[in-house]
């Protein structure tokens, strides 16, 4: 069944998929860094939600929706529109191609992510492979 | 005239004549200033018969427009001659502020021709232009020359371009340096200065570019600087300069491993430019009225070197993977002494890479070398072979020809590394499809400058309202291939403003600075127009100087499929993807000859 985006169960489920997948742990064995994605409004979706995951080492923990931006920091936070996202996870725009547009607001260390960028290919895919209902 | 100064130094060393000539406002309007302005001028002048070493054969410096004003990123400036390296035409391109300061001293840019007797300088302080004998600069190295002759005009603001060694030498990898590090590397255009006696040109001024509406081009260079104060790509850039994108190159297959032939390595990531910055960096240096600061200046003490300039991503390439030394210090210092003898590394690396590759083969041997044994991953020999280029002493002699005429002398041709002739940069055609008609294409050879398609479809660029839309990188159509060819077209006019290719404003917003600095009237579309055009006139050079259909096309080597990594499996369909080019250019299918233009 598919899962809504964004909610908990959404970020939850990106947590399980992230530690059931080799490729990750192997692409991302080195990283080391918490992340906060802020869903922007847009178009089609009209509320600002926030997710927080730490990834450490190839593995993932603590996924959850904050109440507020406050509620944890992070070494990164990733904030684009929810239709960025969208396509992001449909695979209709490479993550990088969109960080580097500035389609994705990058704010952290950039020394992480390019040091280890298939650590972002690797979450991305895992991510895209999650059936997402994104509401429309 | 505004946004020019108006006026050339023309220089007859033969003669040692110095006399000022106005600028044609014709051409530049059409040409707009850097490569597209020298490439018009020389069309009239340069022949099959002009002898790139020769004293017949012009050496132009000419600077854009923008350049010297408070436009972020305008501060490079072009040499141009027809290549001792390539036979074609030859450009290349410098940042730092030796561009600006020519124009503070009076300039637009400076046209040399003939060759002194004895070695000579040339000085140009606000308007005044001088020859100096320059014998006692002879053998010095780049940084002592810039530093002498600064102190010889009693100007410690004066900015320098010169030659090291490897000019002198008239070796075709010969590049021409200035403020400190930075170089006008690329076809040898090193060898054309060394070949007029010609060490260096010292530049000093106190004036101004006069602007046509100078509030409102503040009003928009001010628009330009907010937006790349903060930006993704230039955070990037001002953490980890250029090498910042090794890791992700290296992913994608676009960095070029084992001369070509590897598509990813254990070891390649420990160039890391993330790692240089951590422990190597001592600063970042910025060019002119930049906000980024991607120079590096870095430190490597396994050699010595406690404050040098570089590396680039390119030399990380081309002096590193390329070759098989994964050692960050090695390559840091390598780039040095190419700096210190005024070489292109990348033709460097290149030609250096196709000596492993003989070696490897048995094609080459000892007895070929003067004893040299040449094998991958061997930095002291990279060290020494740098240097024997320099000198073209022994085995130096032959590498000092470049990797084209090394394949040739060995009987393979087909393992050369160039498009022609010009050694391939550090992107792979095979990771970005549409680098392939970049390279097939550049009127100067293979040259990542001329259209940055790993860039492009990487989503930096800013261009979408002219057509330069992200795309696969992995997509072989008609269509990448026009898309290609209008990057290049844009990529030409920023050669030809002589721009920085990593601030890329909206259209609009470069469109109004011109307009705003020179009076223009300009729109979004005639800037795509105007780069075509100069696309154009350097190819109607090209065929004037020999060139053919058939020599758009890739070298053997970067046809081949890589067996792994993120470039695996592809390949250019040329046929295909030239196609699109042409036809987005409007050259003839069958000639590959651009449309007769009455008004050239």
């Amino acid at each position: 069944m598919a899962v809504k985006f964004p909610s908990e169960a959404w970020i939850k489920a990106l947590e399980v998929r992230l530690n059931a997948s080799e490729s990750y742990a192997q692409a991302a064995a080195t990283w080391e860094g918490d992340q906060i994605f802020v869903i922007l409004p847009d178009d089609n979706y009209h509320d600002t939600t926030y997710f927080y995951i730490n990834l450490m080492h190839g593995k993932a923990s603590e996924g959850q929706q904050l109440k507020s931006p406050d509620q944890k920091k992070a070494l990164f936070t990733s904030s684009a529109p929810f239709g960025t996202w969208r396509k992001v996870l449909e695979g209709r725009l490479d993550p990088l191609q969109a960080m580097f547009s500035n389609k994705i607001k990058l704010v952290g260390s950039m020394a992480a992510v390019q040091r280890t960028p298939k650590a972002t290919y690797e979450l991305t895919k895992v991510a895209a492979s999650i059936d997402t209902d994104f509401g429309s | 005239m505004h946004g020019y100064l108006g006026r050339i130094l023309r220089v007859d060393l033969s003669r040692g004549r110095l006399w000022d000539e106005a600028l044609n406002e014709e051409y530049a309007r059409r040409y707009v200033g850097g490569s597209g302005l020298a490439a018009r001028y020389l069309y009239d002048v340069l022949d099959a018969d002009t002898d790139p070493l020769g004293p017949e054969n012009p050496l132009l410096f000419l600077t854009g427009p923008l350049v010297g004003t408070s436009m972020t990123s305008a501060g490079r400036y072009s040499v141009c001659a027809r290549s001792p390296l390539t036979g074609i035409w030859g450009e290349a391109n410098s940042g730092g502020f030796f561009g600006p300061e020519l124009r503070y001293g009076g300039y637009d840019g400076v046209w040399i021709t003939g060759a002194a007797i004895e070695p000579v300088w040339l000085s140009i302080v606000d308007g005044k232009a001088e020859l100096h004998g320059a014998r006692d600069l002879w053998g010095s190295d780049i940084y002592v020359t810039q530093d002498r002759l600064r102190d010889a005009l009693g100007e410690r603001k004066a900015r320098v371009a010169c030659i090291g060694l490897a000019g002198e030498h008239q070796v075709k990898l010969a590049g021409i340096a200035n403020d400190h590090g930075r170089f006008a590397a690329r076809v040898g255009l090193g060898a054309v200065m060394g070949s007029k006696n010609l060490k260096a040109i010292a530049v000093r001024g106190t004036g101004k570019v006069p602007l046509f509406a100078p509030d409102e081009f503040k009003t928009v260079t001010n628009q330009v600087l907010a937006l790349f104060r903060g930006d993704t790509p230039s955070q990037s850039l001002r953490e980890f300069g250029t090498p910042g994108y090794l890791n992700l190159a290296h992913m994608l297959g676009d960095l070029p491993i084992r001369y070509f032939q590897l598509g990813e390595h254990a070891q390649a990531d420990s160039l890391s430019g993330v790692d240089m910055a951590e422990q190597f960096l001592r600063r970042n240096t910025a060019c002119h009225k930049c906000v980024i600061a991607c120079g590096r200046e870095t430190r490597a003490p396994a050699h010595g070197d406690d404050k040098v300039d570089g590396p680039e991503y390119e030399s990380l390439g081309a002096l590193g993977s390329t070759l098989m030394i994964f050692d960050l210090q090695a390559v840091i210092h390598a780039h040095h002494l190419c700096n210190l003898y005024g070489l292109d590394v990348i033709s460097m690396g290149v030609t250096l890479g196709l000596a492993c590759e003989l070696f490897e083969r048995g094609l080459l041997a000892s007895a070929d070398t003067g004893g040299l044994e040449i094998r991958y991953g061997d930095s002291a020999m990279v060290f020494r072979l740098i240097e024997l280029t320099a000198r073209r002493e022994g085995f130096g002699a032959v590498l000092a020809e470049g990797n084209a005429a090394l394949a040739e002398r060995a009987g393979v041709p087909e393992l050369s590394a160039t498009v022609n002739r010009l050694e391939v940069p550090m992107h792979d055609p095979r990771a970005y499809l549409g680098t392939a008609v970049t390279y097939a294409l550049s009127p100067r050879g293979a040259c990542h400058m001329e259209g940055d398609m790993y860039e492009l479809d990487l989503g930096r660029d800013s261009g979408e309202d002219i057509g330069l839309v992200p795309g696969d990188r992995h997509e072989n159509s008609v269509e990448k291939g026009r898309t290609a060819a209008r990057l290049q077209a844009w990529r030409n006019l920023y050669n030809a403003l002589t721009l920085c290719q990593f601030e890329n404003p909206p259209t609009s917003l470069l469109v109004a600075a011109l307009n705003a600095a020179t009076g223009w009237d300009l729109a979004a579309d005639d800037l795509v127009t105007t780069g075509k055009r100069i696309v154009n006139i350097k190819r109607l050079l090209n065929m004037k100087l020999g060139l053919t259909r058939a020599n758009d096309r890739l070298p053997d080597l970067l046809l081949r499929p890589l067996k792994e990594g993120g470039a695996a499996g592809f390949v250019p369909d040329m046929p295909t993807l030239l196609a699109g080019a042409y036809a987005e250019f409007g050259w003839d299918p069958e000639t590959g000859r651009p449309p007769a233009d009455p008004t050239l």
